[in-house]
């Protein structure tokens, strides 16, 4: 009974925070200096005068205010996101094209970053101060402060280059395109080294966090007791671990919110054509709507899986969606 | 009545050997005229291999296919194989036919008549005509194409068309750099019979098929587009020039250099369409398999000095800043060695433009000194000079990101602070640098590089007054003069002496310090050939309609020769195509007439 009352507050909460990011958007396009077209179709304005007057009509830009408001939050619910002049194309459908790529690396990596940095976060724990602590910490943190980049380079150099075990660069082969089946075991063949690098990259959060919990807990009252009642050390752990699952999925769902951007500077080095080098681009080539679009998405998705692990959450730990009760 | 003059069968048979000799020495005339109308035709394609799949690792995704509408550079290299152009630069900057075989200039420069190709279709199968020439030129005037300013659209009078394979420019006033400009860039010819329909607004209507799946004249056809990823072309049967001797071009899209560079020595590509850093090259050179080759690009890097600011108002600083620049090592530690110094006010790659007699301000810190002492900026104990009041010697030095740029500006203030002048470097983001600098001319020092060429009327909208790009905010009426009338003076030798008074000016003046010329790079696997660069006046920048490959399969088939590095394009095989169809009319002619003459013998005796 408490557990529906809980989801179904987070829900009604989740959907007010959404009205209020789209409001801030639409207040950063309408404040910023300059023709709001800008932000919704790009130059169109300059070069195709009847698009950007359907566009005008489209979003209410000849209204007033108020108008407007209700006008850009109706589009942004129907999926319209604005234009992108440079690629004549809505930009929810550019985003849309390019996620499933960007979902592979992101949620693949993040998966096997959580599951390995658990891993080894409760394996350093156990076997606190050790050498093999010591070592398994320091290599973490090696990983954790390379740059992304680099260190895809650096994976692409030996694997790629030097090895040759692993494609250097690209998406598919395009030397030899394959089809059907053999297409998809392609883009994964491909997806090997930037799935490596990202979760070198995000690994080390999720063990420093696992590992610090995790010798925090074990010197908490109620391990003592376990100790005294004569609880060997592993079932120790895995009550121990119980506690301990929850940092790591908060971690989990922030990366997972903001996995759309997230492996932008991969899918550049590795030329994949993911919703991150969409973003990049269109930075560089100050395309406003695609930039908006993709920052509107964003803020959506992390809305969303804040929404999900709170559930999970609730789920996972009874005291929380007790505390809403009382 | 009928026979009132009986002409002897004799007299009769002589009469029409006669006539047949008349017919048969006006059609050899015949034949030599439309011979000499054709003297520029493009030689065909021949082969000595068939087959293969050409990679290319390329740098950028194309913002449309429509490569004429706006600055595209990602595209322009792609639109090279799937559409063509009137005509074309090879790789020396020389103007070469592409659909134009042959052209006419009016003696004033303002009338240019175009012949077209006969043979020439679309990639739907539809036949290309003069009117495709006319709506595309007529688009970059309605819709302001990239290139509206540089083919002065405001002074075209009209596009004409007399017939299907002729067309008839007319401009109000003398434009010589008009063929230049028209060869060059955003001047594709694009397929009327597909974007003009009135339910477009515009030739980006988002409804145009054309624009997500081109339709072209060139050598090689669309297939796909994966954003971010690859873009597909097959090779086109019906090419007017021939089939291509490689069936597939594919451009893989890798935008870091690094990573670009890495996927193209592993086997992952055969030609690199993404620079490198400088730094790879000797490394490059010696990979087994690989070529690098090297060429002048009328690109260079250049200084600016912003008029506007007191301090650099005086030549003599301006002098003394030159004087403290060491060019040899710019090009020596920036890029590796890979470039020159750079000579004259205009790139040495434009050669019949590039006055030789213009000497820059040669390396000399202790002239540089001398005038600065001159100035009165002493030099303070800490090495900086001061002006008499005190305030320190410093400019900004405003530059836009990328790894040459940092390298040269960072060289440079070494330099100059060994002349006591303290120098700020400022990097901005390319769009950031843009509006700062050329908009808003906020700047002391700044530093670009860009290409001028096709045609020294680009100093116009460099270095001319009211330009755009003319950041200095330089204004010498003389200057300016000079390059209005060379921009409409027909006599090319008379253009030249203009464009060489006008360099001698600038170097006087020296509102803009030019640095370093550039180079380009070609980097490609030893088992392709056929690449532009290696076919001057015959192929056109970026076009890779001859390349073919040493494993494909070899063509069996003999006679034809491949044309070869000789200077400009080969008719001989047109012509002989021409003469044997007409030798055959004129032997069956002869075979006739002698057959009747035989008939007539006949029933005489």
């Amino acid at each position: 009974m408490g557990l529906e009352k809980y989801i179904a507050e987070r829900i009604i909460q989740a959907f007010f925070v959404i009205i209020a990011v789209i409001i801030i958007n639409f207040i950063i396009v309408s404040a910023a200096p300059g023709d709001p077209i800008q932000f919704i179709a790009g130059d169109i304005a300059i070069n195709s005068p009847e698009f950007a007057t359907y566009l005008r009509h489209k979003w209410g830009l000849d209204r007033p205010l108020y108008e407007r408001i209700f006008t850009y939050i109706f589009n942004i619910f129907q999926g319209d996101l604005g234009y992108s002049y440079r690629y004549l194309q809505p930009v929810s459908q550019l985003i849309l094209e390019r996620l499933p790529v960007t979902l592979l690396l992101m949620i693949t990596s993040n998966v096997l970053a959580f599951i390995i940095g658990i891993l080894l976060g409760l394996y350093s724990a156990r076997k606190n101060g050790s050498f093999v602590d010591t070592s398994i910490t320091s290599l973490n943190f090696l990983f954790w402060s390379t740059p992304s980049f680099l260190l895809g380079i650096i994976l692409m150099m030996i694997f790629g280059v030097n090895l040759k075990i692993f494609p250097v660069a690209g998406l598919i082969d395009v030397r030899n395109p394959k089809e059907g089946f053999w297409l998809y075991l392609d883009i994964v063949y491909h997806s090997v080294l930037p799935i490596i690098t990202l979760t070198l990259i995000t690994m080390p959060l999720y063990f420093k966090v696992v590992r610090d919990t995790v010798i925090q807990q074990s010197v908490e009252e109620y391990a003592y007791m376990y100790r005294a009642i004569g609880f060997n050390e592993s079932k120790i752990y895995k009550k121990v671990f119980r506690n301990a699952i929850l940092p790591p999925v908060t971690l989990f769902a922030i990366h997972i919110g903001f996995a759309v951007a997230g492996a932008a500077l991969i899918e550049n080095v590795f030329g994949w054509p993911g919703v991150g080098r969409l973003l990049l681009d269109a930075i560089s080539a100050r395309d406003y709507p695609i930039i908006m679009g993709i920052y509107l998405f964003i803020s959506i998705t992390v809305v969303l899986a804040n929404l999900i692990v709170d559930i999970l959450y609730a789920y996972l730990d009874p005291r929380i969606r007790l505390q809403k009760i009382s | 009545m009928i026979k009132l003059i009986k002409i002897p069968s004799n007299y009769l048979s002589k009469l029409v050997t006669i006539i047949m000799i008349i017919l048969f020495i006006s059609i050899i005339f015949t034949v030599s005229h439309v011979n000499a109308q054709s003297q520029e035709a493009i030689s065909t394609i021949s082969c000595q291999y068939k087959g293969g799949s050409l990679v290319v690792i390329h740098w950028g995704d194309p913002k449309s296919f429509n490569p004429d509408s706006q600055v595209d550079d990602a595209l322009f290299i792609i639109a090279s194989q799937i559409f063509n152009k009137l005509i074309n630069l090879d790789v020396n900057y020389n103007i070469i036919p592409e659909l134009a075989t042959s052209w006419e200039v009016s003696a004033n420069a303002s009338i240019f008549t175009f012949h077209l190709a006969h043979n020439v279709t679309w990639h739907d199968g539809y036949p290309f005509t003069s009117k495709d020439v006319r709506y595309t030129l007529e688009s970059i005037k309605n819709y302001k194409g990239v290139m509206y300013g540089f083919l002065k659209m405001d002074s075209l009078v009209s596009v004409q068309t007399p017939d299907n394979y002729t067309i008839v420019v007319k401009y109000s006033q003398p434009f010589p750099a008009f063929l230049g400009f028209l060869a060059w860039y955003g001047t594709f010819i694009l397929p009327e019979h597909i974007f003009n329909k009135t339910q477009y607004k515009d030739w980006m209507d988002p409804s145009i098929p054309a624009l997500t799946k081109p339709i072209g004249t060139g050598p090689f056809k669309f297939v796909e587009y994966v954003k971010g990823s690859h873009v597909v072309l097959e090779a086109n049967n019906d090419y007017f020039k021939g089939k291509p001797c490689i069936n597939r071009v594919t451009f893989q899209i890798i935008p870091d250099p690094t990573a670009a560079l890495q996927a193209f020595l592993a086997g992952q590509g055969d030609l690199l369409n993404n620079r490198p850093p400088t730094t790879e090259i000797p490394k490059i050179n010696s990979t087994p398999g690989v070529i690098v080759q090297m060429r002048p690009v009328p690109s260079r890097w250049y200084i600016a000095y912003n008029l506007l600011n007191p301090l650099l108002s005086n030549l003599k600083m301006r002098l003394a800043i030159a004087y403290a620049i060491n060019r040899t090592e710019l090009v020596q530690k920036a890029e590796s060695g890979y470039g020159f110094v750079a000579r004259g006010m205009y790139p040495p790659a434009i050669q019949w433009a590039f006055n030789p007699n213009v000497i820059l301000p040669e390396y000399n810190p202790a002239k540089a000194d001398a005038l600065l002492d001159e100035l009165g900026y002493k030099k303070g104990s800490d090495g900086y000079r001061y002006a008499p009041d005190g305030t320190k010697l410093t400019l900004r030095f405003t530059i836009f990101q990328g790894a040459e740029a940092e390298a040269i500006a960072t060289i440079i203030k070494e330099q100059l602070r060994k002349v006591g002048i303290d120098v700020k470097v400022e990097v901005l983001e390319i769009a950031a640098w843009e509006n700062k600098v050329v908009k808003q001319r906020d700047f002391d020092l700044a530093m670009l590089d860009g290409f001028q060429g096709p045609d020294p009327d680009n100093m116009r909208s460099r270095f001319g007054p009211g330009a755009y790009l003319n950041m200095a905010n330089y204004s010498n009426p003389v200057f300016g003069d000079l390059l209005n009338k060379a921009a409409s003076e027909p006599d090319p030798q008379k253009r030249k002496e203009l464009y060489w008074k006008a360099q001698e000016i600038m170097a006087n003046d020296l509102p803009y310090l030019p640095l370093v010329d550039l180079v380009a790079f070609f980097i490609y696997r030893t088992e392709w050939h056929g690449f532009y660069w290696q076919l001057p006046g015959i192929a056109g920048l970026n076009v890779l309609e001859r390349v073919w490959w040493e494993k494909g399969t070899p063509v069996t088939t003999t006679t034809i020769s491949i044309p070869t590095q000789s200077t400009s394009v080969t008719p001989s095989q047109v012509q002989q195509g021409i003469s044997t169809t007409m030798i055959i009319a004129v032997v069956g002619v002869i075979i006739i007439v002698a057959i009747i003459l035989l008939i007539i013998r006949r029933r005489g005796s």
